[in-house]
C-alpha cells in the first residue's frame, strides 16, 4: 500500500487471480470490478493525504447473505437470485469507512443450510487446499476465496459453525465473535438466535484488524451489546502465553477422528511448551448440542423465511429452493405447530440454557476451551451424502459456541492425508482478544503463517 | 337468557417514529410507501431496533390507568405467523401482557399488551402501502364482564375517555380497533372483527344477539366462528369457522431481548400519570360538592375538567358547573368541537359566569353569549356592549313589554287569575322574547302580579 497507486494494483493483481482461478474455484458469485476499482482509486488518493482507515487497501469479499448495497444479496438461492441489495449491512458501512475494498460476494451454501459448499444454486465451491475435497460450508466461498489467494479477508456468517468448518477444511484463520460482539443488521437470517458474523483471513493480525473495525454496539440491532467490541485487538495481540489455562474437553476425542486428534493434540502439547497451563474439563450435555442446535434452528429459520412469500422478493421460497433448505423449512413448520411447540422447540430452549450454563461454568475454570474444529475429514468431491444426519455430524464440536452465543476461533493445525485440519479455541463471553493471542502464538510459534 | 360480552381493543400509539424503527409514523397524509424503511418494510437482513421507548412507557401508563398490575418479570415479543400481503415478514410482532388483572367500571381487564400494525392492502389493486406497517399498537383485552350492548357501549365510551387523558394515542377518529366475542348462555362464542368504533360496537352487538336468538328459536345450533362487521349495513358476515383457524405458531422474537420493566420505571411514569376520568369525577363531587352525573360531564374530557377547576377557583363552583355542564357543552356539541379543539379561554368562562351570577346579565343572555364564545376571541363583557345585550334597566321600558303582553294574552291571565299559576309563566316568556331576553325575569314577574291585580 505504498505509493499513490498502491491500493489500485493491489486489486488487480487479485482481479488477476480471480479472473484465472475463480472459474475453476467458483468461491466468487459476482465480480464488482467497476465498484471496486474506484474504490482502491479514492483510497490511494487518502493514503496519499495521510486519512487512510485502518483497512486502506484490504480486500474483501462478502458472503452473499450479508447486504451490500447494490450487488446481489442472493444467499445463492434462486429464491433471492435477482435480489440486489438497497442498502448496506452495518458490517459493510463500517469496513467502507476503514477503507476496505470489495471485490466481489462469495459463493455459500444456499441460505447458509449447508456444511459442504455444495448446495449453491451457483454451483459447488472447489477446496483450493485439497483440490479433490469439499470446502466445506456453509461460508465456502469466504473461506474460498481468502484461500485461494483472491482477496485479504472476507466476511461470513456462522450459524452452527459456517465460518469455522470451512476454515477448518481450507487452512485459514477465522473467528466467530460473541453472539452480539458483532451487528447483524443485514445479515439475511438462518437462525437469527444462533447467527453472527465473522472475519476470515490468511493470518491471525488481519484477523484482528478486521474484528476491530466490524465489532461494537450498533443500535439498529436490538440484540448488539452495549460496550461489547474493542477496537484494539490487533494493537493488543500479545504472544506471550504464559499462565493461560488452557481446557480440554475429555468427550472430544472419542467423537474425532484419531488422526485428526494426533493433529490437535500436537498444538495443545505446543500451547503447553509456549508457557499455557493444560486442564482437563468436562462437558457431559456435549451429545445434546446437536439435537438443540437442529430443532432451535429449523424453527427459526421457518419464521425467517416466511417473508419469502414471492409477493415482493423474486419466487416462492418452497417453490424454488433446494431440497436441504425445503427440509429444514418443513421440519421447522411441523414442530413448531401448536400442538408440539412444548414437545420440541421450548424443549430445545430449555436444553439450550443447560448447554451453555455447562459451557460457561467449565469456562469459569479455564480462559479458552481448545479442541478440533470438525470430528472428520471434507467428503470427497462428487461423493453424495444422502442422509442428513451424516451431514448434520459434521457440526457437533461447532454448534455449542452458538447455543452458548461463546466466541470461537480456528487456526490451522496440521494436515491429515493432505487435507488441512483447524484446531478450535473457544473462549468466554467477549474474550475474543484472548482468543486471537493464542491463535497468534501459535502462528509465530510455526514461523509466521501455518 | 344470559349474554356474555368480551372485547379485544386496539388503539394507535401516538409516537414519532415507529414500534422498531426510525421511520415517523404519520400514514394518513404520507403518500403511499413513503414513510417507511428496510425494517418496517421487511427487507432482507433487516432487523428491528431496540423497542420504542416511548411506546412502552405509553403501554405501561394505559396499563395502569385500567388498575392493572404490571408484569415484573421479562416480557417476550412473539412472533404471531401468517400469511397476508399487509405483512412485510410474514409474522406480527406482539408483546406478551404488560399489565395483568386490572378494571375499568366494574369490568375486568384481563391485559395490555403491545403489538404493531400492518402496512395496508388493497384487494381491488393489489397494492399495499407499508407507511403505517411498524406503527405501535396497544391491546386492551377484557373479561367476558359484559352482558348488554348498553353496557358494552357504556364501557367504550369510558375506555376511550381514559385512553385520551394519557394524552398518548392518537385522536384521530377511526384508529381504535374492536374484535369482539359474544355467546348467549350454553352457546358457542362467536368473534367478531372490522369494527371501528364505539357506535360500530353498539350495533353489530345488538345485530349478533339477535341473530343468535333467532337461530336459536328455529332450533339451529350457534356456530363457533369468526364474523365480520359490514359497517355500511350494520350488520355481521361470517368469515371463516374456528375449525379452519390458523395456527399461529407463536415463537419468541430472536431479534428482540424481552422487555424488562423495572420498579424505579413504573414510579416514574405514576409520578407524572393524570388522574383517571373515573377518580376525577369522584373527587370533584366531593371537594365541589357538585351532582356526581355533572361531574361525569365534566371529566369527560382532561381539559374540560382542567378548565372547570381553574373557573371554580374564582367563581361559585356549583354555578361555574352548572353553566359548564349545560350549556358549554351544548355549544361545543353543536359544533363538534372538544374544548380542547375550542378557542374558549377560562378567563371568558370567569368573566361571563360573574356577570350571570350578579344579575349583570340575564340568564338568557349568557346562553347567547356562551355561544358566541366558540367564534369570537374577545371578552364576555365587550360582545355584550357591542351587541346591546345588557340588561334594560329603564323600567319603563320593560312596563309597556309588560303591558302588551297582558293584552294580548287575555286567556293566560283568566287561567292564572282562576287560580293556574304556571299560566302567568308563558306570560314572562311572552315579556322576554319581546325584550330579546334583556328584561330580568324577576322584575318581570312582579310587574306581571302588580298589573294583574
Ligand atoms: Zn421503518
Amino acid at each position: 500500500m505504498q505509493g499513490s497507486n498502491g491500493a489500485v494494483e493491489r486489486v488487480l493483481r487479485y482481479l488477476e487471480a480471480v479472473k484465472n482461478d475463480n472459474p475453476n474455484i467458483n468461491a466468487i458469485v459476482d465480480i464488482d470490478e467497476a465498484g471496486v476499482l474506484d474504490a482502491a482509486a479514492s483510497v490511494d488518493k487518502q493514503t496519499s493525504s495521510d486519512r487512510a482507515g485502518s483497512l486502506a487497501g484490504t480486500v474483501f469479499t462478502i458472503k452473499s447473505n450479508i447486504n451490500v448495497k447494490g450487488l446481489r444479496a442472493s444467499c445463492a438461492s434462486e429464491t433471492l437470485k435477482n435480489y440486489v441489495a438497497g442498502y448496506d449491512a452495518t458490517v459493510i458501512s463500517r469496513l467502507r469507512d476503514a477503507g476496505a475494498l470489495i471485490i466481489g460476494t462469495a459463493n455459500m451454501d444456499e441460505f447458509a443450510c449447508g456444511s459442504s459448499g455444495e448446495t449453491s444454486c451457483f454451483g459447488p465451491t472447489k477446496n483450493p487446499a485439497a483440490p479433490d475435497r469439499v470446502p466445506g460450508g456453509s461460508s465456502s466461498g469466504s473461506v474460498a476465496s481468502v484461500a485461494a489467494g483472491f482477496c485479504d479477508a472476507s466476511l461470513g456468517s456462522d450459524t452452527g459453525g459456517s465460518i469455522r468448518n470451512p476454515a477448518s477444511h481450507c487452512g485459514v484463520a477465522a473467528i466467530k465473535p460473541t453472539y452480539g460482539c458483532v451487528s447483524r443488521y443485514g445479515l439475511i437470517d438462518l437462525a437469527m438466535s444462533l447467527d453472527q458474523i465473522g472475519p476470515i483471513a490468511k493470518d491471525t493480525v488481519t484477523l484482528a484488524e478486521v474484528l476491530g473495525v466490524i465489532a461494537g454496539h450498533d443500535p439498529r440491532d436490538a440484540t448488539s451489546i452495549k460496550n461489547g467490541g474493542a477496537s484494539s485487538y490487533s494493537k493488543n495481540l500479545n504472544d506471550d502465553l504464559s499462565g493461560l489455562k488452557v481446557g480440554v474437553a475429555q468427550e472430544f476425542e472419542p467423537l474425532t477422528d484419531p488422526k485428526i486428534m494426533d493433529v490437535i493434540n500436537k498444538k495443545i502439547e505446543l500451547l503447553e511448551e509456549l508457557g499455557a497451563e493444560i486442564k482437563g474439563v468436562t462437558l457431559p450435555h456435549l451429545g445434546n448440542a446437536l439435537p438443540t442446535y437442529y430443532l432451535t434452528m429449523f424453527v427459526e429459520f421457518f419464521s425467517a423465511t416466511r417473508k419469502f412469500d414471492g409477493r415482493r422478493y423474486g419466487k416462492r421460497i418452497e417453490a424454488v429452493c433446494g431440497r436441504e433448505v425445503l427440509r429444514r423449512i418443513e421440519i421447522g413448520r411441523y414442530i413448531s405447530q401448536k400442538e408440539f411447540s412444548g414437545r420440541y422447540y421450548k424443549k430445545a430452549l430449555q436444553f439450550r440454557s443447560l448447554i451453555k450454563k455447562e459451557l460457561l461454568n467449565a469456562l469459569k475454570d479455564v480462559d479458552v476451551i481448545v479442541g478440533p474444529t470438525v470430528p472428520k475429514l471434507p467428503h470427497r468431491t462428487g461423493e453424495t451424502i444422502d442422509d442428513p444426519l451424516t451431514m448434520y455430524a459434521y457440526d457437533v464440536l461447532t454448534v455449542p459456541a452458538n447455543l452458548a452465543g461463546i466466541p470461537a476461533g480456528v487456526t490451522p493445525a496440521g494436515k491429515v492425508d493432505g487435507v488441512p485440519v483447524g484446531l478450535q479455541i473457544q473462549g468466554k463471553p467477549l474474550g475474543e482478544q484472548t482468543i486471537l493471542n493464542a491463535m497468534h502464538a501459535l502462528e509465530s510459534a510455526n514461523g509466521g503463517r501455518r | 337468557m344470559k349474554t356474555i360480552i368480551g372485547f379485544e381493543i386496539h388503539e394507535q400509539i401516538a409516537t414519532k417514529t415507529k414500534l422498531y424503527c426510525d421511520s415517523p409514523t404519520d400514514y394518513r397524509d404520507a403518500a403511499p410507501n413513503t414513510n417507511v424503511c428496510e425494517v418496517c418494510t421487511g427487507m432482507p437482513g433487516s432487523k428491528p431496533h431496540p423497542v420504542n421507548q416511548e411506546a412502552i412507557d405509553a403501554a405501561v401508563e394505559i396499563a395502569l390507568m385500567l388498575d392493572c398490575e404490571i408484569v415484573k418479570d421479562p416480557i417476550y415479543i412473539q412472533r404471531k405467523h401468517y400469511d397476508y400481503p399487509d405483512l412485510p415478514s410474514g409474522y406480527q410482532r406482539t408483546s406478551l401482557p404488560i399489565g395483568k388483572n386490572g378494571s375499568l367500571g366494574g369490568i375486568g381487564i384481563w391485559e395490555v399488551h403491545l403489538e404493531e400494525d400492518p402496512g395496508k392492502y388493497e384487494p381491488k389493486s393489489g397494492k399495499v402501502d407499508y407507511n403505517r406497517s411498524g406503527v405501535p399498537l396497544v391491546e386492551i383485552v377484557t373479561a367476558p364482564d359484559i352482558t348488554n350492548p348498553e353496557d358494552g357501549r357504556r364501557f367504550l365510551r369510558e375506555l376511550v375517555k381514559v385512553l385520551q387523558y394519557t394524552g398518548k394515542v392518537k385522536t384521530e377518529g377511526g384508529t381504535m380497533r374492536t374484535d369482539t366475542n359474544i355467546s348467549l348462555e350454553g352457546g358457542a362464542r362467536v368473534e367478531i372483527k372490522n369494527i371501528n368504533s364505539v357506535k360500530g360496537a353498539y350495533k353489530a352487538l345488538k345485530f349478533e344477539i339477535t341473530r343468535q336468538k333467532n337461530l336459536r328459536k328455529r332450533g339451529h345450533a350457534v356456530k363457533r366462528e369468526t364474523r365480520a362487521f359490514v359497517e355500511a349495513q350494520m350488520i355481521t358476515k361470517a368469515m371463516r369457522t374456528k375449525e379452519e383457524a390458523d395456527d399461529y405458531r407463536y415463537i419468541p422474537d430472536p431479534d428482540i431481548p424481552p422487555l424488562l420493566i423495572t420498579d424505579s420505571k413504573i414510579a416514574e411514569i405514576k409520578s407524572k400519570m393524570p388522574e383517571t376520568p373515573q377518580m376525577k369525577e369522584k373527587r370533584f363531587a366531593s371537594e365541589y360538592g357538585i351532582k356526581l352525573g355533572d361531574a361525569n360531564v365534566l371529566a369527560s374530557e382532561l381539559e374540560l375538567a382542567n378548565a372547570f377547576e381553574k373557573v371554580a377557583k374564582e367563581v361559585e363552583a356549583d354555578h361555574a358547573a352548572r353553566w359548564i355542564v349545560r350549556d358549554l357543552k351544548r355549544v361545543l356539541e353543536y359544533n363538534s368541537l372538544t374544548f380542547k379543539g375550542s378557542s374558549i379561554t377560562t378567563e371568558q368562562l370567569v368573566e361571563l359566569f360573574n356577570m350571570i351570577k350578579s344579575h349583570e346579565i340575564t340568564v338568557k343572555t349568557g346562553q347567547k353569549v356562551i355561544e358566541m364564545l366558540a367564534e369570537r376571541p374577545h371578552s364576555p363583557r365587550k360582545i355584550v356592549e357591542e351587541l346591546g345585550l345588557g340588561k334594560i334597566k329603564e323600567d319603563h321600558v320593560v312596563e309597556e313589554a309588560v303591558k302588551d303582553a297582558l293584552a294580548e294574552n287575555q286567556k293566560a291571565v283568566d287561567d292564572y287569575t282562576r287560580g293556574n299559576p304556571g299560566a302567568l309563566n308563558y306570560v314572562v316568556g311572552q315579556v322576554m322574547r319581546k325584550t330579546k331576553g334583556r328584561a330580568d325575569p324577576s322584575t318581570v314577574l312582579k310587574m306581571l302580579k302588580e298589573q294583574i291585580k
